[in-house]
């Protein structure tokens, strides 16, 4: 069988520039597969504190990934667009304490010695999602509305 | 054979190949949890509940040439008193499982099994495939696909109300350190018919941006729309503004259409909700570090629904003392809210909240204390408060392996008096590496 002139003239076109695009990549670099030195237990971690540049692999200051009060609330804007640059920290783990399928016990109980730590629904939060699920229902959504219903579904019938 | 079971077996036989194999790296994090709780549930009823929890991770890293890792998460449990929550006394899931290939240029990896994707307005879990690069000129591109993964089948029904498989991707584009824009989708299988709830197809695309124009200021935040509604779901944005060194101001702004955002929320029947109802909140956070051992916030958020509004307000001191080894905390915040957010009945939802917190952690002990409590301006129940008192106090017997026990006392409207106790004995190798992840 024999192809058009100008279908292989863009199969060319396609394969050629896909090669250079690859040869580029090469060039391109990449994150660390982990952070060189422990980071301490606990801090809010202060990027800036050694970096006064843009990590190399990442286009974007290391301030901006500080983690801060507004930055630990709002870490999913973060995580959304690059989280393999949390992964150079953060195990998967570190993220389905909380973000699961299906969350066997609050994370705020597994790690009960560790209060410092932002955990959702700390105490008895039965009374109150009443509350607050009216609220802001999208804050529920984002972690039961597609995953873990498991507990939701025992009284929402 | 479920899943899980066949995941555990997979895990024995790799955990095998992976010891034999004499260059990879292997990390195995683990977390025995018994709890004991015991109920009042008035009226004489009690319930006593004593689940036993083992969570396990395992990392084996550089393996076959040094690119390749395997990295597996679940957890299991087993009720030796009364059924903790469902239907079963014996319970447990793989999180995640899957095999990851990294390339050492272009931030370039494969991933195959059983994972997360956080991407752009993606959120799903899924076992199948992803592949990302960043790709010449400032570009980047990820793509995912494979089957969803299912949860508890909604009551009276045969699913969860999802797709059976879905796909989708992110494309972005970088320019220097100052702006990203990304556009993503995700597109799941027809959603299955139910018969007591209603609900839609899981099909979105969204934009999603970073800005950052000077060194003080960022916006980072996205929009996504709804391709079977054919609206707009959701605005989410977040302006950042480093005003001196140490204060932050920050501003937020989020608004759904509830039908178009929570169109695929089976649960909650969300493809059957008003198309005219939209939530709305909007507010900002100020945090100031006063050294390195202090950090104060503050905080406001105003939320518009079609039934009202209401306001929450408040602050947080962060305190870090003894090189970190102690952290302490105290918070406030105070939630005015109406008849229309309040528990069916009540005249107003408007609660207090107090929160206070200390933890001392050593190379030898370690201990914390918890103080939290919810002050309703109307009772609830019949009662006016929510108090809850947690005490820990565990003991690290080697670097990586530590024994732990909590207690905690509560009273609040769902239980007249509720006590809850745990014994954790934690193995986690992670701390002690240099650099390792956590």
């Amino acid at each position: 069988m024999r192809l058009p002139p100008l279908l292989c003239g863009a199969l060319l076109l396609i394969m050629g520039t896909m090669l250079a695009a690859c040869a580029g990549m090469r060039a391109l670099p990449g994150l660390p597969e982990s952070h060189p030195e422990a980071l301490a237990v606990g801090q809010q971690v202060s990027c800036s504190e050694c970096h006064d540049d843009n990590q190399k692999g990442s286009l974007r200051p290391q301030a901006s990934f500080s983690h801060t009060p507004s930055f630990v609330k709002n870490h999913r804007l973060y995580a959304a667009s690059d989280d393999r640059l949390c992964a150079v920290c953060h195990k998967s783990s570190f993220c389905n304490d909380c973000h699961a399928g299906k969350v066997e016990i609050k994370p705020s109980t597994k790690y009960g010695y560790r209060p410092d730590r932002e955990m959702p629904h700390r105490g008895n939060f039965m009374t109150l999602h009443r509350i607050e699920g009216k609220l802001d229902p999208a804050s529920c959504y984002r972690c039961h509305g597609r995953a873990n219903n498991e507990r939701c579904i025992a009284c929402h019938r | 054979m479920k899943l899980e079971t066949r995941a555990v077996i997979l895990t024995v036989f790799l955990s095998f190949w992976i010891s034999s194999a004499s260059a990879a790296q292997l990390s195995i994090d683990s977390s025995t949890i018994f709890r004991v709780e015991q109920r009042d549930l008035g009226f004489g009823d009690k319930q006593k509940l004593m689940p036993v929890t083992q969570f396990l991770g395992l990392d084996a890293e550089k393996l076959a040439d040094g690119n390749l890792s395997l990295h597996l998460y679940g957890w299991g449990r087993g009720d030796l008193g009364d059924k903790s929550y469902n239907d079963d006394k014996v319970d447990g899931t793989l999180t995640y499982g899957y095999l990851r290939y990294r390339f050492n240029s272009a931030n370039a990896d494969i991933r195959g099994g059983r994972f997360f994707i956080n991407q752009g307005i993606a959120n799903e879990q899924l076992d199948g495939v992803n592949l990302r690069t960043d790709l010449p000129g400032g570009f980047g591109v990820s793509a995912f696909g494979g089957a969803v993964v299912h949860n508890k089948n909604l009551f009276g029904e045969s699913s969860d109300g999802k797709g059976d498989y879905l796909y989708g991707g992110r494309f972005h584009y970088r320019y220097a350190r100052l702006l990203e824009l990304g556009l993503s989708g995700v597109y799941e299988a027809d959603a299955p018919v139910l018969v007591h709830y209603a609900n839609g197809s899981h099909r979105a695309v969204g934009l999603d941006i970073w800005l950052h124009p000077m060194a003080a200021v960022e916006l980072i935040g996205h929009t996504s729309y709804n391709t079977e509604t054919a609206e707009i779901s959701e605005h989410s944005y977040l302006l950042n503004f480093k005003a001196l060194p140490g204060l932050l101001l920050s501003g937020e702004f989020d608004e759904h259409r509830d039908r178009d955002y929570l169109y695929s929320w089976s649960m909650f029947s969300g493809a059957g909700l008003n198309p005219a109802d939209k939530s709305r909140s909007t507010g900002g956070t100020i945090s100031y570090a006063l050294n390195s051992k202090a950090i104060l916030s503050t905080d406001y958020k105003h939320y518009d629904r079609q039934y009202g509004s209401a306001d929450r307000y408040g602050g947080d001191l962060k305190l870090s003392f003894l090189e970190n080894s102690l952290r302490s905390g105290i918070g406030y915040h105070y939630l005015n809210a109406g008849a229309t957010f309040a528990v069916s009945g009540n005249p107003s939802a408007s609660y207090q909240q107090l929160r206070l917190y200390s933890l001392h952690d050593t190379k030898g002990y370690f201990a914390s204390v918890d103080l939290l409590g919810f002050f309703f301006k109307d009772k609830i129940y019949d009662t006016a408060s929510d108090l809850e008192a947690s005490l820990s106090l565990g003991y690290h017997l080697t670097t990586d392996l530590a024994i732990s026990g909590d207690v905690s006392y509560g009273r609040n409207p769902e239980f007249s008096k509720e006590i809850k106790g745990l014994i954790r004995l934690t193995y986690n190798p992670v701390f002690s590496g240099k650099g390792e992840k956590r």
